[in-house]
């Protein structure tokens, strides 16, 4: 009895042995397959900046040589001397730093408590105002830049940097108020309520145990608000003429601007959200994968 | 968990969001409304008794010929002191709507021969005033390039969706096999979420342009002798694909992330249970994966729908606009008070409570037929 059953099993662990060995082979194959399909999407997505980048960095003879080089050699700065030099392009730049910066501002402190709130609190209409947050950050961006630019343009506010954050606050605002919110409900309520237990203000309690928790999901937020306004162009074109944005004037340029400052400018806008991108990236799944709940 | 005991608190915080997005949302999107369906008219109160302030009894449109039928002289100061004589007149006349109005109105509004005498007299002014339009939208409708722009945003939609949702979740797969190195694939597949729409068809003009990289690689290749021009006008196909590759390039991460987090939220378990039955990846992903994924690729579907309808800088990048136009480059236009533009507000809004229609019907026809296809599956 004793015996049979442990033939048995001897016998069907040196035929799982086999069986082990087949299937760690396919894994590995398996595998294989997917680095190198990892790898494809990697360079899909790497190889167009590389080129553009090629481009930003060549002599302006290169910038028009056929056929292409693929290595920006002879290695040269003068092509993004050249865009950055060209006339408005360095104020343009300020105007969109500003923009950008005054959005970041105005939409994480009007965020930060109305994500505190529906995270923390169950009260009558909380999820309406959830619903609301969500249609509203749907909606398209391109509705409100008419009549807003038609308004501005009657109260005395079109052409300003200040409109221009105002706008761009509007667009950011819904996707803010949800990160926001993803950020706190991170944060277990208890240690909050441990510290009220310990004599904390409800005040004390959020600025010495939650604030210090949430704050890198704040910044990454605040961080993807001043990209997304970085780089929006719509709006930005309708309600400026003379203070434009940075992707306001290139655009507005497009057809009588040179190549060189095309490429030099999309390489240009891409820096800065390809930097911030990389800090934020840790956040990022935590940020968009609570919204879609 | 959360506070149960009603307080005030939560409504004071969400307080500034919501002035915010009434004044920065609700109010322009009312007057967008406002844009597209009303224009200026003039129009000439008539008054129930001889003052600026009596009772209106009607309206009378510009430019008609009205009966005088009493006539009363009064006298106006002016600032010097002096007086002068101002007439106000009772003027019988047709309304818009047919309908026949008599009552006072002052000589200012009315071109009269003899202050005194004339018996008839035209309509010449009135006051300013809101009309309800379909004007705009006609405008919109009638004009040649409505249909070559409704036409190629949807099939930029038609194109590029498919594509990019199979780019997509094979990049959410490759990421949740967790290799060696994934958290550099991961930021390499979230670089484009920064990239805007402006920076990535300049990136994919120097592509396809002339003497561009395709070109170079092709000649490498020797299947071209000499470079093509891919972005011409004749070639219009080869701007659509450019376009719907720039876009691809562009937007798939934004999906990418979304399924993520989708399948973060599948246990483990039943990929496991599916493995263990011998299931292939294919079947895997048939049956367990996409089933329990369709939440959050609803969700990407809506989101990126709406944002195809407002495909704009890669177009104006890749084609100036003028060779493939699209809604929010005709909404750009109408509303432009540059060289190129229109420079009117109205039909611009016009254009962009189109695109809002639009975008709300393929919300509403995602969301319904989901809800078949679950009750159908249920039933």
């Amino acid at each position: 009895m004793t015996t049979a059953a442990q033939k048995r099993t001897t016998t069907r662990s040196v035929a799982l042995d086999a069986a082990q060995r087949r299937a760690l082979r396919n894994l590995r194959l398996q595998r294989a397959g997917v680095y190198a399909l990892a790898i494809l999407i990697a360079v899909w997505i790497l190889l167009p900046i590389w080129l553009i980048a090629t481009m930003a960095f060549s002599t302006q003879a290169d910038v028009y040589a056929y056929p292409k080089q693929i290595i920006p050699v002879p290695f040269t700065t003068a092509t993004m001397d050249f865009f950055l030099n060209y006339a408005g392009i360095l104020d343009a730049t300020l105007n969109s730093v500003l923009v950008a910066l005054i959005t970041l501002v105005l939409s994480t402190a009007i965020a930060v408590p109305a994500g505190y709130a529906i995270s923390r609190y169950i009260f009558p209409g909380r999820n309406s105002y959830r619903l609301i947050i969500l249609a509203v950050r749907a909606f398209p961006i391109v509705i409100l830049a008419v009549p807003l630019a038609v308004a501005f343009l009657q109260w005395g506010m079109f052409d300003k940097v200040y409109s221009v954050a105002l706008m761009h606050t509007a667009l950011t605002l819904p996707t803010t108020i949800l990160v926001v919110s993803s950020v706190f409900a991170s944060v277990p309520v208890e240690f909050e309520e441990a510290a009220r237990v310990f004599g904390a203000s409800p005040a004390r309690a959020f600025v010495r145990v939650v604030f210090p928790l949430v704050l890198p999901g704040i910044a990454a937020s605040a961080i993807f608000t001043f990209v997304m306004s970085w780089n929006e162009v719509f709006a930005a074109t309708l309600l400026t003429v003379r203070n434009r944005t940075l992707p306001a004037l290139i655009l507005y340029t497009l057809n009588k601007s040179s190549l060189q400052f095309q490429y030099a400018g999309g390489f240009f806008m891409l820096v800065p959200s390809m930097i911030f991108i990389f800090f934020i990236r840790r956040y990022l799944f935590n940020m968009w994968g609570q919204i879609t709940k | 968990m959360a506070k149960r005991r009603f307080n005030l608190a939560p409504y004071l915080l969400i307080l500034p969001s919501f002035i915010y997005l009434v004044l920065f949302f609700a109010w322009p999107m009312g007057r967008s409304l406002q844009l597209a369906f009303q224009k200026d008219a003039e129009i000439l109160p008539v008054r129930a008794e001889i003052a600026d302030d009596a009772a209106v009894v009607g309206y009378l449109p510009m430019q008609i010929e009205v009966a005088i039928t009493d006539r009363e002289r009064s006298e106006e100061t002016l600032p010097n002191g002096r007086t002068r004589p101002v007439y106000w007149f009772k003027i019988a006349g047709e309304s818009e709507d047919g309908e026949q109005v008599e009552g006072w109105v002052n000589q200012k509004y009315l071109q009269v021969q003899s202050r005194t005498e004339s018996t008839s007299a035209r309509v010449v002014s009135g006051e300013g005033t809101k009309e309800w339009t379909l004007d705009w939208i006609k405008r919109m409708v009638n004009d040649h390039n409505f249909m070559d722009a409704l036409t190629t945003t949807l099939l930029l939609l038609i194109l590029i969706l498919p594509l990019q949702f199979a780019l997509a979740i094979t990049m959410a797969l490759v990421l949740q096999a967790r290799l060696k190195g994934s958290t550099i694939f991961l930021y390499i597949y979230a670089i484009p979420l920064g990239v805007s729409d402006l920076a990535a068809g300049l990136v994919w003009v120097n592509i396809f342009t002339q003497h561009g990289f395709l070109n170079t690689f092709l000649q490498k290749l020797g299947l071209i002798d000499s470079p093509y021009i891919f972005l011409s006008a004749d070639n219009k196909h080869w701007m659509i694909i450019a376009i719907v590759l720039a876009e691809v390039w562009r937007a798939t991460s934004i999906v990418m992330v979304i399924v993520v987090s989708g399948l973060q939220s599948i246990p483990d378990e039943y990929l496991e249970a599916g493995q263990l039955f011998g299931a292939s990846l294919w079947q895997r992903l048939r049956h367990i994966i996409l089933p329990l994924l369709r939440p959050s690729l609803q969700v990407a579907l809506i989101l990126r729908t709406i944002l195809a309808f407002q495909v704009f800088a890669v177009v104006v990048a890749l084609t100036g606009g003028r060779v493939i136009t699209v809604l929010a480059y005709e909404t750009y236009r109408w509303y432009d008070p540059g060289d190129t533009g229109f420079n009117n507000p109205n039909v611009a809004a016009a254009y962009a409570g189109f695109i809002m229609l639009i975008s709300l019907a393929f919300s509403v026809i995602y969301l319904r037929t989901v809800r078949t296809q679950e009750e159908a599956a249920s039933s």
